[in-house]
Formats: C-alpha cells, structure tokens, sequence
C-alpha cells in the first residue's frame, strides 16, 4: 500500500456504468414519428413534409421524386391548388406558414430527368382509362407505375381536360402542363386522343382491358334562366374560357358580367379584364360562401374585378325592350364608347336583385332569398354562367349506379359494376384538381388491388384508413406497395398537433410571399401572373418548415440528456436509447422541437 | 434553418459516463457534462461535499471521465489552488484546474476562499452551478436562496424577504480576468463561455443555472423550460464581464413577466400576489442596473 | 555550515533542502516569520517552491490536499488558533494517505490571548492521523523537518513537527546546516508520484471505510520501524541520532521524569545536577507521539520505582495528555516492574519552567512515595499561582 493507493482496492477509472442507474424509472421515451399536418391536409396525399426534410439538406432531386411517388403533377398544384396543407400548417400559429405550394411548383419545373427509367411491365394486365384529366391522368400514372399497361382514351383533341381547358393560360401556361403530361406519358402510358369512348370506341371493344377507369369529368354547364332571355345573351363561361385558351378572338365585350363563385367565375372575369373588358362577378352568396379559391379572389380583386356579393340576376335587359328607354339611355350614356372592333350584341343590362340570406329548414342549411323591391340595374354587354358543372353520363353503361347526377363510388373509387372504376369531377367530389388528382390515386390503389384478388395473389391487407395520412388525409401509394424511402421510427397514424411542438428552439422568419407579375402588366397579358419564388427562395422557405412529427436528426434529445442515456444510432439513422441508464426524466420528449417523440408508462 | 440547430457546435467528447445517481432531470449533472464536453480531458476538478458527492457513484464507482478529488465543504477554491500549484511545479500548465460547487460551497462556506483565490488571481476555474439552495441534504435555505422560496428550514409559514447574494458582482469587483452566467438550456453560449475562459489566465468564474427538480418543486421534464424561462424573464441574465470593467450581455432577454416562472414551481406556489409583484419590482431593479453596467463598461 | 538561527528559519531550512514544492501557508503568530522566510527564499530564488498565502488555515490545508493530491511535495506551518482551524482538513489528509509536511507550534489556544507554549493545541490533533514528532532545539527541529518528507512518503502518512512557541520561533541556536548535497542524497526526489485518479472521498460503503482505517493502522505502525531507519541513516550521515524516545541516566535510577519539548534541556540539565549529587534521577524524552511508542516507553520504563510525568498540556476533566497515554501503556506491565506514576502540569500558557519547577516536582514525587497509597488526583500542579 504506498503512493499509488488510497484505502481498499479502489478500480482505477472504473466508471459508473456497471450501475442499472435507471431501474427505478416510471416511464420511458420512445421515438415516434407521427404525420405532419400539411401530409394530412393535402387532397393528393403527398408527402409534403418528407420533402421539406430532403430539401432542408439541400436534396433537391430527392425531394423532388418524393413527390413524384404520390403527386404526378407538382408544376401544376403548386400553381392552381388552393393549397389546405398551407392552412394546416403548424408554422401558421408561430410565424408564417411554410410557402408549401411555391416549393412544390419550384420542384415541378425542374428539369426532368432526361433518362429516368421507364416503370417495368411487371402485370400482364391492361387497364384502360376514359378521359385524361388530372383524375385519369393520376390514376394511369400510378398504374403504370404499379406495373400495368394503361390506354388513356381523350375525346378532345389534346390530353388535359380541364387543364387544359378551364384553366386560363395566366395561371397554367400550356408549356407547364405540356411537360407534366410528358412526364406522364414517360412513364409508358399511351395516351390517344380524338377518341370518344361510348362513340368512336365502344365499351365492348373496351373489354379487353381488365379494368376501366371513368374520368370523363363534368362538363355540362348548369343553366341560367333569366326573363327575357334569349339563348344568344347568355354564354357559359367554360366555353368562354376555352376560346380564350386556344387563342381565338374572344368575343367579350366590356361590360362583362359573371355570374357564379366558381373558380371558373374568377377566371372568367381576370380573363375577360385581360382582354379589355371591365368585369363584375355576382355572387348569391356572401364573401364567405365563394367557392372560389382564396388566392383567386385575392388576386381577381387585385386586378380590379369588382364582385358583388348578395346579388341576384333576375332579367336581361336588351335593345329590344320598348319600356325603360331611360334605363337604357342612362346606360349608352354610362357605355363608354369605344375605339376598335368591338362586337355588338343585343344586351345592354342585367336587372338584379339584392339577397339576404336565411337560416332554413331543420338541416340549418343557408339559403338566400331576394329582398322585395332592391331590384337594380346593371349595365353589361356580355353576360357569362359559372354555376357549376355537371358531368355528363348519358354515354356511360347503364348497369353503372349513379347518386344523382353523378357516379357512386366507394373510397377506392369502385362502382358497383365489377372492373369500373371512377374518380374526379365526375363522382361528384369536392370540385378541385388536388382532389381529383388524390382519387385517381385512391382508384389507382382499388385498381390494383382488385386485379391482384382476381388473379388470387395475396394482397396487402391495409385498409382505408391506414392508407390515409393521419387517418383523415388521402392515401400514400408509398403505404400501399412500396418502403418507405423515409427513415421513420415506430410511425403512428396521427396528426401532430401544435401543442407537441417546442417552439424554443426555433427563431421567427416570416414567410416569403409569391412573388407576383404587376397590375399593369397582368391586366393586358396572358403571361403567368404568379411568379412563384426562385429556388433558393424556395429553398429557405423550405427550411422554414419544423418537420412536423418526424425526427429530422437535429440531436437536442441527446444533448439535452443529463445521463448521457441517447446514443447516435450505429447506422446513422435515428437514435438509441438506454434501458438501463435513462431514468425517465422526460426532458428528450419536452424538448423535441417537432414533437417525434412520446413518454410511455412503465408497466411496474 | 429556422430550427436553431446546434448539434455542430457541441463537442462530441463524452467526459460525463452514464450511471451516475443524479435525480432524473438533474440540471447539474447535464451542467458538469455540457462543461466536460468544453474542456476536455486535460482537467482536474475538485468538488465540495454537495450533491457531487453522491452523484457520482458510490466509491469505486465514479461517472465523471476527468481526474478529481472530492473536499470538504467550503474549501473548494483553496483545493484548486493548490492544485494549480502543483501542477505547475510539476511542470504542467495546460491541464485546466476546475473547482466545481454548488451555490452554498460558493456563496456561503466556500465565499472565503473563493474570495482569497480570487484576490491571489489563482489560474483556476470555478464553476458554480446554482440550484438557489443547498440540494443534497434536504434542500435548506442558504443565503442564495432567492425571494422566500420554501424551504425545510425555512418553511414558508415565516417567510424571509432578501434578495440573493450578487455573485457575479461580487467577483467582478475582485477584478478577475472573466465572469460570467450561463444556463444549461442554452448549451452553446455555456460551451463557448467555458472555452473562452479555458484560454484566459488567471480566475475565472462562471455562474451557471441547473434547476433542481425535486427543489423547485418541478416535474423532471422542465429543467431546460425552466431555466430558459429564467433567462426570458430576466431573472437570470446571461452575461459576462472582463476584468469587472466590461459587461456585455450575451443573449436577448425579451422580459417575460416573472409571475408565471414563479407559480408554476412548488416552491414559490404560497406567495401572494404582493409578495409576487415586489419580486417583480426587484428583478427589474436588478435589470436596470446590470444594464447601466453594460452601457457604461462597453 | 553552523549558524545561529530561531526555529522557525530552522523550518525554512529544512523545507528549502527537502525541495519541497508547494508550499500554503497564512501567516500567523509565532509562525509568521516561517512564511516570511520562505517568501524571501522564493523571490531570491533559492527555493523553487510555488508558494500560496491563502487566507486561512482551513484554506492552507485544502491547498495542501489539493497540491499533494496532484504529486506535489507539500508544506505548510501554522499555530494556535490556525492550528485548529486545520482540524477537519487535517483527517482529510491523514485519511487520503497524503504525504503532508507541517510544523506545528505549540502555541496558546486562546482564551487567555498569549504566545507562550502549550501543547494543548499539537496534542489535540493526536486523533487526526498524522505522524506527530516534538522537538527540544532548533537543530533538531531542523533535522526532523527534513526527516518528516522522507517518513510521510515512505509509508504515505502525512507527519507533523512540534515546535514549542516562543522558544523556538524567537529563541535563537546555534544550528549545524547541512549541504543541499547531502540532503539529496538523503532524500532523493519522489520516485513515484501519487496522481489525482482515484475516487478519493466519496461516498464509501462501510466495508470500504472500515479496511481504509485498517490500513491507516498499519501504516502507522509501518512507521515506528521507518523512522527507526530513517534515524539510523540520519546519524551515519550526520551524527545525529534521535531516536522515538530518549533514555537518559536511566540506569539504575529511582525516579524518571518524563518530558517533551524544550522542557526536555531542562530536565536534562536538572538531571545532570542531582546525579553529580549523587541522586538516582533520569529522564526519558518523548519525540515521537504518534504512532505512539509504546512498547519503547515500557521498555525504558519497566523496574523505575517512580515516573514523574511533566505535561505542559490539560485534557480538561481527565490529566495531563502525556501522562493518561504513558499510563496507560505502563498499565501492561507486571505489577513488579510497573513503575508508580505520578502526573505533573507545569507550564501551559507560557509559564516558565524552570530547574526549581522541576526540583519541585521531583520533592512532590519523593514526598508521594513515602505514602504508598494510590494518588488521587491524577494531575498535580505545580508553579501555579495562588
């Protein structure tokens, strides 16, 4: 016993870590990821949150093709869709919420690849789909990509659907939605267009195929009966907008005159404006009964479109009206007379009236009713119907059930006739491209698994609603068939709500707004109004993103643990945790910004 | 990214083993790490009889990956000096000399020598890690102990209005090289102000916040909340001061109000809402002050 | 080189030829000139040691297990009320088997505000752990000084050596310096250094505790054997030769006195006159207390009629502190040789102790002996005032 010892064998630096330190403890953190709100909220189901993670490394072609597994066409949701991820997400209640839609059409416009493989035929099936819509388009996409041969049949002359024509060139320029059909189609769909099905092609020739997809879409517009009218003095506004696409000479007047709170109505009006004339939309319903998207509006008014909210058509007033010459005159002289070659049409007004509106009936259900005597006049030389859409079904099997005027579907998109399936404006879902693009997905999946049980192979047993993003949101295809690319750690099915989030550790940055054509420039021109971002606008706006749910690695759980009980995982994903040291302290859990992690009781 | 990610600025060295047989959501022991991780392995601590004592495991055991000799209460800053000594006789001036306590072998036994050492201007480190009152043996009330907290021996039932002892002031008037406060939820201005002083001769003092759960009354999980709300609400305030001439504060103290710091933790729970608002009076007090001291020493 | 010189330069002598390394010290009466000297030394350069004026005696240890802890030869010196406030630091170091240097003046613990001696203050840390050796001259005090760094590190015990106050730290001797050379090759520089690694100090089971006393033990009796060979090789380098006690004109004597400190060239002085009368008076001189040299002190002592032990020291409520400890240790001998004992207090608290106090002493004892019933009281005094 000399210099070297103090009393007893005392092990030289034998550590503390023989001690079951955290035996005692009465709850433990488990690292789960659960799903980010804006996954939840898109009606395409894509993995928005997935990509802000890659983007947030700055994997820009990663992020991009992950959202390619769900949603075929980024360049053009990230343009036209009203985006509800953006309403649900979680940033919106600190700062700003993330810019998702720029980012996503920053992603859409990318170069495509110029050799990315071409999905393997792996089924012997065919499947052919009858219209080329985002609803059709979707669906053949994912098929082609779960190994089938797909036939796109399009009655129109080009493939698109109401992409193509109810969309106006300044919001979807046809170059766009030109590469994202291409895109498509280099996924080895065939697409033939010029060809109606229920005329050119029977629905007997279509037997051939395994499974039908019915996206025909809706294109009926709902009429508009007002006295005195005549069918020359009222156009339906998809007709309109469909001349205005191909480039032929509109023949709009001025005094333009929307009726409806459709987005069709919005683009009615900034297109007529675009075209000289001076628009007003009425509306039956108030500001917030416009089922028009919120940036459309925003927009519409920016331009200068006027909307009259409340308002009813009740009559047209023409040049052929012998009573109420001083009505009339009032409007030649209210009519600025103009240079150039502008058409004349028989319509000089609109009589309208004022609505108020009424709690009816035991449903609760809204109505409006006029207000007696608050008729006025409004001067208009051409007047435009945006009411809605119908879909036509007179050339469908008649053995197909409808609901209405529409298509029943189940939520795999199935009819009740066996191998027809259905989706998009035709079914009678909410009326936007995102949701029909999510239903040719959910028709993609229902496709695919009812070829699989009709061959008698075993099929995947997951059901609705562990498809759907957080049990409420559309299905991930990535769920059906495929691993997920993303590293996740025991996923539940669940929406992260606010509260689990730390906001400590983030600081504020304001969001970047889209960046926009200027008034002047947008009243005389067709060319894409919405600039969107650049892309390291998007990219910082995508680093703005918490990541919601997922464990993105940032280490705080392991920093912050005071017995050093999180260890890095030996392959690089996620992290370990210590059963015999963590004593259950909880400060990992309180501490993840984004909450991916949860206390679990000890059985003791 | 807006995450204010840190994860590459914290050292990744583990000096601190797993094992040791701190509270769950112990602030010192995960302040004792945070500060390992800055200095590295070539440091010698010595501790007072407080919570380190047991901590760190029953002889032979022991967590911390650093030589160190544990000493009676009050003696810390007189040990270290000592060791510096020896150290520099036997030829070695880079291995760091920590002397490590908790706010009672700092501010109440431990004053004395701290303040000899500091007077000497011994080449030590000291690091005080203020749980505010005596923590391993049964949480007395120590002259540190803020504003009436509840304590064993002194139950609230005769509560005692006095303010804390200034440490930082206290050693800045001693005018050695660098002080300054920091707090276990803010681990890279801890690390960053730990290495600075690591290359700085001379003493050096840091004063960092590691709430005690069991002691303020807290669930285990609230430690980091806890004492970033300290820092909000100006209670703490992070700042350093060189050569007790130039204060400088190193983080933004937005001023929360002190009121819901104080309800959420047991300790505090029977103030009345007068006793409440003079300590609110007393933190801005305070505030004012430090904040002169910073314009005028900048 | 021979130079006349006080106790207390006698222990910077010996610190600066023991090369000692770091020395803690807060000044002190009669102490202080310790810490000067050693100041003066540091700044001539002539010692190398790394000197720390700490504010207090409590500091002074704290310092001292630190530096030691950390492999460093360690030194300090301290008194009286200091000397107290070394208590708890002191258990430390015994405990933590540190091999601690510090002369220790036996200096007045106060109330009654004096620097005369009393060895209330040395004796109190008996318990503590430490090797303790008291010294009769400053030549001595010198050559224990040097001595103690190479016991303390021989068996890892911290030493203690006992100066009595004002004699030594004012009193100036004649003193033989040895050569720096001669030192080392003494005591050479440690070999192994003790390194700060161990767990030292903290929570100990009681099991652990128990065979850490027992090796403290062990040590302790490890170091009656060392400093015999220490002194052995003292005396061959030097020609000095000190012994745990000393015999003096013990032969055939009928009474022994027994005594410490710079009572001790007294009493050898007193001796030397009675026995040129023709009295058979001796003297055995206690130098080392601890580890206490019983089995010597029943060896000199066995077959003497009468011992007469002096104490200028109190345990109050109990006898003198040498006496209770001689006493005990003779209560192993066969009642024949067992020696009747009679306790003396003389002195404490500066009071001179003359040859007249010690005659007096040897009457008192004389006088007991024609009654040879038991003492009652165990202490008696002697010089008091009335």
């Amino acid at each position: 016993m000399r210099d070297d010892q103090a009393g007893g064998d005392i092990q030289r630096g034998a550590p503390s870590l023989t001690s079951r330190s955290g035996s005692r403890k009465c709850a433990r953190p488990i690292y789960q990821d659960m799903v980010a709100p804006c996954n939840a909220a898109c009606p395409v189901g894509a993995d928005v949150e997935g990509a802000m993670n890659l983007l947030r490394e700055g994997r820009v072609v990663e992020a991009r093709d992950l959202l390619l597994r769900e949603n075929p066409m980024p360049a053009v949701t990230g343009r036209v869709c009203d985006h509800p991820c953006q309403t649900a997400c979680n940033r919106a209640f600190f700062d700003d919420a993330v810019n998702i839609h720029a980012v996503e059409r920053m992603l859409g416009d990318l170069e495509p690849e110029v050799h990315a493989p071409v999905p393997a035929r792996t089924r012997k099936e065919k499947v052919a789909v009858v219209g080329s819509g985002p609803a059709g388009l979707a669906c053949a996409y994912h098929l082609a990509r779960l190994g089938y041969a797909v036939d796109v049949f399009e009655a129109e002359p080009e493939p698109g659907g109401a992409l193509r024509y109810g969309i106006p060139e300044y919001h979807l320029p046809r170059e766009v939605l030109a590469r994202e059909i291409q895109r498509i189609r280099s996924q080895g769909v065939g697409i033939h267009c010029g060809v109606r099905v229920g005329g050119d092609l029977s629905w007997k020739e279509l037997e051939s195929h395994d499974a039908i997809f019915l996206a025909s879409g809706a294109r009926l517009n709902r009429p508009l009966e007002l006295a005195g009218q005549d069918p020359a003095d009222v156009r339906p506004g998809l007709e309109f907008l469909r001349e205005a696409r191909a480039g032929e000479r509109s023949t709009v007047g001025r005094r333009v005159i929307v009726v409806g709170g459709t987005d069709t109505a919005v683009d009615c009006a900034r297109t007529a404006l675009r075209l000289g004339a001076d628009p007003v939309v009425i509306c039956q319903g108030t500001r917030a009964d416009l089922s028009a998207s919120t940036e459309a509006f925003d927009e519409a008014i920016r331009e200068g479109v006027r909307f009259e909210f409340q308002v009813w058509p009740v009559a047209v007033q023409t040049s052929e009206h012998a009573e109420q010459e001083e009505a009339i005159e009032a409007i030649r002289v209210m009519y600025v007379e103009n240079e150039g070659d502008r058409p004349r049409t028989r319509l000089m007004g609109v009589e309208c009236v004022r609505m108020r509106a009424v709690e009816a009936g035991p449903s609760g259900e809204r109505r409006s009713l006029p207000i007696q005597g608050s008729n006025f006049l409004l001067p208009a030389d051409t007047l435009l119907t945006a009411l809605g859409e119908e879909p036509d079904l007179g050339f469908l099997p008649s053995e197909i059930t409808r609901k209405g005027y529409v298509v029943k579907v189940d939520e795999f998109g199935r009819t009740n006739h066996p191998g027809f399936f259905a989706g998009g404006d035709i079914t009678g879902e909410a009326r936007t491209v995102a949701h029909s693009l999510g239903s040719g997905k959910r028709a993609a999946i229902g496709i695919d698994r009812y070829l699989r049980e009709k061959a008698g192979e075993p099929v995947a047993e997951t059901g609705p609603k562990a498809l759907r993003y957080g049990g409420t949101g559309n299905f991930s295809i990535t769920r059906w068939r495929w691993d997920d690319p993303v590293h996740r750690s025991g996923e539940v099915n669940e929406v992260v709500p606010f509260e689990r989030l730390n906001l400590a550790h983030f600081k504020s940055v304001p969001g970047k707004p889209d960046r926009h054509r200027s008034f002047e420039e947008r009243r005389s021109s067709f060319a894409e109004a919405n600039l969107g971002l650049t892309p390291n606008e998007a990219l910082a706006e995508a680093r703005r993103c918490f990541n919601c749910g997922v464990c993105n690695q940032c280490e705080l759980c392991l920093i912050f643990c005071p017995d050093i009980a999180i260890q890095r995982h030996p392959d690089g994903h996620g992290f370990t945790h210590s059963e015999q040291y963590c004593k259950g302290c909880g400060i990992c859990v309180a501490e993840c910004p984004r909450g991916a992690m949860v206390m679990m009781k000890e059985d003791r | 990214m807006s995450q204010i990610v840190i994860k590459d600025r914290i050292p990744r060295e583990e000096l601190l083993a797993s094992g040791h047989l701190a509270c769950p959501g112990c602030g010192g022991s995960l302040a004792m790490r945070l500060v390992l991780k800055a200095l590295g392995p070539r440091t010698m601590i010595t501790l007072p009889a407080f919570c380190w004592t047991l901590l760190s495991g029953p002889a032979p055991r022991s967590a911390l990956g650093v030589r160190h000799l544990h000493m009676a209460p009050g003696t810390t800053a007189a040990t270290a000096s000592g060791i510096r000594a020896a150290l520099d006789a036997l030829g070695d001036t880079e291995t760091t000399v920590l002397a490590w306590s908790d706010i009672g072998g700092t501010s109440d036994a431990g004053l004395q020598a701290l303040s000899g050492a500091a007077e000497r201007n011994e080449d030590i480190l000291y690091v005080c890690h203020e749980d505010e009152a005596g923590m391993n043996t049964g949480i007395q009330c120590s002259p540190a102990t803020p504003w009436d907290a509840g304590t064993t021996t002194a139950p609230t039932g005769a509560p005692r209005f006095h303010p804390r002892k200034d440490l930082i002031g206290i050693l800045a008037a001693h005018r050695i090289p660098y002080a300054a406060s920091s707090t276990v939820a803010h681990p890279v201005d801890l690390i960053e102000k730990v290495q600075k002083a690591r290359a700085i001769r001379g003493t050096r003092f840091l004063l960092i916040l590691a709430p005690c759960p069991p002691g303020w009354g807290v669930s285990s999980e609230e430690t980091i909340d806890l004492a970033r709300q300290a820092v909000r609400t100006r209670v703490f305030p992070l700042f350093e001061v060189e050569n007790g001439q130039r204060w400088r504060f190193t983080t933004d103290h937005p001023g929360d109000p002190v009121e819901p710091y104080l309800r959420r933790q047991g300790r505090f729970r029977h103030l009345t809402p007068e006793q409440v608002r003079r300590i609110q009076s007393e933190v801005d007090a305070r505030w004012e002050t430090l904040k002169r001291s910073v314009e005028s020493g900048s | 080189m021979k130079q006349v010189i006080t106790g207390d330069q006698a222990v910077s002598w010996g610190v600066r030829l023991a090369r000692a390394e770091v020395v803690a010290a807060c000044p002190n009466t009669p102490q202080a000139q310790i810490v000067e000297e050693l100041s003066e030394l540091r700044a001539s350069g002539d010692l190398k040691a790394h000197l720390i004026q700490v504010e207090s005696e409590q500091s002074a240890m704290a310092a001292c297990i630190g530096a030691s802890s950390a492999g460093a030869r360690t030194f300090t010196a301290t008194s009286a009320q200091g000397f107290a406030l070394t208590h708890e630091g002191l258990h430390r170091a015994a405990g933590a088997r540190l091999p601690i240097v510090m002369a220790g003046i036996s200096r007045t613990l106060a109330p009654g505000w004096t620097v005369g001696t009393n060895q209330d203050v040395s004796l109190l840390q008996r318990d503590a752990g430490w090797i303790q050796i008291h010294c009769e001259s400053n030549q001595e005090v010198l050559d224990s000084t040097i001595q103690a760094f190479k016991l303390a590190e021989a068996v890892s015990l911290p030493v203690m050596v006992i100066l009595d106050a004002v004699q030594f730290s004012n009193d100036r001797e004649p003193v033989d310096i040895p050569e720096p050379a001669e030192v080392d090759a003494f005591l050479p520089g440690r070999a192994t250094r003790r390194k700060l690694d161990a767990n030292d100090g903290a929570l100990t089971p009681p099991a652990l505790c128990m065979e850490m006393r027992l090796r403290q033990q062990e040590a302790m009796a490890e170091a009656l054997t060392a400093l015999d060979t220490l002194d052995e090789e003292w005396g061959q380098r030097f020609g000095r030769r000190y012994g745990a006690i000393e015999s003096y004109q013990t032969e055939g004597a009928e009474l022994v006195l027994v005594v410490s400190g710079t009572v001790a060239p007294t009493a050898r002085h007193v001796v030397d006159q009675l026995r040129a009368k023709g009295e058979q008076v001796g003297l055995v001189k206690v130098r080392l207390f601890r580890p206490f040299p019983a089995t010597a002190m029943r060896k000199a002592l066995a077959g003497i009629p009468h011992v007469a032990v002096l104490d200028c020291n109190l345990s109050p409520g109990h006898s003198g502190i040498f006496a209770e400890e001689i006493r005990a240790a003779l209560y192993d001998l066969e009642p024949g040789p067992r020696p009747v004992f009679h306790g003396y207090i003389v002195g404490p608290g500066g009071h001179d102790v003359r040859p007249e106090t010690i005659i007096d002493c040897i009457a008192l004892t004389r006088e007991a002996a024609k009654n040879p019933t038991v003492c009652e009281r165990e202490d008696i005094w002697v010089g008091v005032r009335s």
